[in-house]
């Protein structure tokens, strides 16, 4: 009897310490991601609002205004495996900008992960259109009056489509991610010459103005200067185009330096990112995200551009700003992303 | 006692595993090399001995490449970053550009990087009027004479957005802009690059702006201001002309067809102001800032080995000939200015580091 009871405790004690090796090891682990559980918790899965008041009856109403706008389709969530959209925002988000916060990038992206190709279109900032929240504003202002959840409700209203997920970045959220994988290559299209460039990550006058001369051809960026090369616009005769294709280089120079990551590298993305960085998508979902990325080949990778004659410059409110020619725009759009 | 070891002894061990498994986690991290990781030129040597003396930039410093063996000019950094060197013909000296924030100037140095004199003041005092200030860029001095070549950013209304640079011409000893060449593209960003030729021509990268695509020509201009003779189309979208020591041939990179992310690198003959068809020598690269043998034996390009990003020095020899020998990698783990073209002089310089 007595030897029966000192083989459970022997049994016991085993479990015991076995117990605590794996309890010391999942903490072990637990630690090293820390940094990137925090930005899971406090940067992804914020699930889009589509209960947003929208006012699509008055906006429809509107001259220049999508013909086939009509209220947020309601959620149908991509099979895994299936093509997904996601819309991709940059804005500025420093104090200067503190409550009016613009995107200064707006991006759809379709992505299929069982042929391999992704189609990217850039929707300018200054493009005149009705807003889900109400009135007619340039595309940037959605952000500004609703979150993410007023840019995808404006976004799919106005371009009748369905978004899957976004995904938001700050100006320093991408600084600091380029600096992170080491910089990016990029082929500088032109001489990008801006003597406006706002000063307001340098640390001066936040509204004082600096200059940039990014040289033309092949170079090594580091994350100021890519910043500089996707944010200038004064001086491109394409204005807020010129950036929406050097937007989208950047993104697939980012794309390159993403395959050499692993999941070890997570919590240093994590960190670099800190809170210029939030998504409707799971950790899980965006790490399922990165084998898709790695595997895309830049030949199936389709840009497009809304340049003339889908936009034609004009005046609204005092400002300038870019009609939609709505009747070419729509049908552009949905021969990549379906119509809802 | 003994069980109070044995259990002190294996929370320990407990913790240790923990530890190692945090630690073993963390040297599955793919390291990606940052700028710290490179080595300064001075403590590698090239794989290959070339011809002459070339000045290359990394870092905001200028290098010296004769004879096997880097020298570091050892230029100061204070007031800005140091590129675009431009070797001056039958001498040791250079003219360099000084990059600082939001100008630029050009200055004359000697083989030690002692500054001789500073050739340009485009910095503006007024820090509210941040347009008041100038970019410099591109030196290229012509062989046998004193006269410099650069891309400039005037002439500018201080109240415009249209910064563009146009090709200038002027002299070392006198006037340095004292003549503007080219008529550039408004809201383009310009014409950069210009190297002389014979007869008084000058050949530049011109950019424009069509179908909504930025792209660059190879111009070549016979005369200041004058309509310049454009060698290669917008499809093509070549640039960085480096014509070769014997007027024959154009070496450019090109990126037409590569979706902005790659290029190539070409030569192409030239004969009676046309470019013959293009031989591709490297495709699908970051190839950038071609640089011929002052003997004609090769040329020189930066590319980086591999995903990190660094630019390395490479070499083709028989770039002249109808069958040049493959790429062959300079360097190793260094980072040049993929913005700075080397400069190649014929002339071979003693180094001055110890051997």
């Amino acid at each position: 009897m007595r030897h029966h009871h000192v083989r459970r405790t022997r049994i016991a004690l085993g479990f015991l310490i076995a117990f605590g090796f794996v309890l010391s090891g999942a903490i072990g682990a637990l630690a090293y991601f820390m940094p990137a559980i925090v930005t899971a918790l406090q940067d992804t899965g914020h699930a889009i609002d589509r209960n947003l008041p929208t006012t699509t009856a008055s906006a429809s109403a509107s001259p220049g205004s999508s013909p086939s706008a009509s209220a947020s389709a309601q959620p149908v969530e991509a099979p895994p495996g299936a093509p997904f959209t996601v819309l991709l925002l940059g804005s500025d988000n420093d104090a200067k900008f503190s409550g009016t916060v613009l995107t200064q990038s707006m991006i759809l992206a379709r992505v299929n992960p069982t042929t391999k190709v992704v189609v990217m279109e850039s929707i300018p900032r200054d493009m005149w259109v009705p807003l889900s929240t109400g009135g007619m504003a340039k595309i940037d202002a959605a952000y500004e009056h609703g979150g993410a959840s007023a840019a995808v409700a404006t976004v799919e209203e106005d371009f009748d489509i369905h978004i899957d997920h976004y995904a938001w970045i700050g100006l320093l959220g991408l600084v600091n991610l380029i600096n992170q994988v080491g910089g990016i290559d990029v082929v500088a299209t032109n001489p990008v010459m801006d003597d406006f460039y706002p000063a307001d990550l340098t640390g001066r006058d936040p509204y004082a103005y600096e200059r940039v001369a990014v040289l033309p051809g092949p170079q090594h960026m580091n994350g100021m200067q890519a910043l500089m090369y996707v944010r200038s616009r004064h001086g491109d005769l394409r204005s807020d185009f010129g950036r929406s294709q050097r937007q989208q280089q950047v993104l697939l120079a980012l794309r390159a330096k993403a395959k050499l990551l692993g999941i070890a590298n997570l919590p240093d993305i994590a960190t670099a990112m800190g809170n210029d960085f939030s998504t409707d998508m799971t950790i899980s979902e965006i790490a399922s995200l990165l084998p898709i990325a790695s595997n895309i080949q830049l030949q199936n990778v389709r840009q497009v551009i809304l340049a003339s004659p889908y936009t034609s410059t004009g005046e609204r409110d005092n400002e300038d700003v870019l009609l939609p020619d709505w009747n070419l725009i729509l049908p552009e759009t949905h021969l990549y992303f379906p119509a809802v | 006692m003994r069980r109070a070891l044995t259990v002190t002894l294996v929370l320990a061990l407990m913790a240790g595993f923990g530890f190692g498994v945090n630690r073993f986690i963390a040297s599955k991290k793919h390291t990606i090399p940052g700028e710290s990781s490179v080595f300064i030129p001075t403590a590698t040597r090239p794989k290959i001995v070339l011809p002459g003396t070339l000045y290359l930039a990394q870092n905001g410093d200028i290098y010296r490449l004769s004879d096997g063996f880097f020298t570091d000019l050892h230029l100061s950094t204070s007031k800005g970053l140091w590129m675009q060197p431009a070797y001056v013909p039958n001498t040791q000296d250079i003219v360099a550009v000084l990059r600082a924030a939001e100008y630029s100037d050009l200055y004359l140095l000697n083989g030690q990087g002692q500054i001789l004199q500073q050739l340009s003041n485009n910095a503006n005092p007024h820090l509210n009027m941040v347009y008041l200030n100038h970019w410099m860029f591109y030196p290229h001095m012509v062989p046998g004479s004193g006269t410099i070549y650069f891309s400039y950013d005037q002439p500018k209304d201080s109240a415009t957005y249209a910064v563009d640079f146009s090709v200038w011409s002027g002299t070392l000893g006198g006037k340095l802009a004292a003549t503007q060449v080219s008529d550039s593209n408004p809201f383009t960003g310009g014409d950069v690059d210009p190297s002389p030729m014979a007869g008084g021509a000058v050949i530049y990268s011109k950019f424009a702006i069509g179908s909504g695509n930025a792209y660059s020509q190879i111009a070549v201009q016979t005369k200041p201001q004058g309509k310049p003779i454009l060698l290669t189309t917008p499809a093509q979208d070549c640039g960085q002309p480096a014509p070769s020591p014997d007027g024959t041939r154009i070496a450019m990179i090109c990126i037409g067809g590569t979706g902005l992310q790659s290029t190539r690198l070409e030569v192409a003959t030239l004969h009676a102001g046309k470019l013959g068809p293009p031989q591709t020598l490297v495709n699908n690269c970051l190839c950038a800032d071609p640089e011929w043998a002052p003997d004609g034996s090769g040329l020189v390009y930066y590319d980086p080995a591999d995903a990190t990003g660094h630019f390395e020095l490479w070499w083709i020899a028989g770039a002249l000939g109808a069958a040049p020998a493959p790429p062959l990698q300079v360097t190793t783990n260094l980072d040049f200015d993929a913005t700075s073209p080397p400069s190649w002089s014929p002339l071979t310089t003693v180094p001055v580091m110890a051997r």
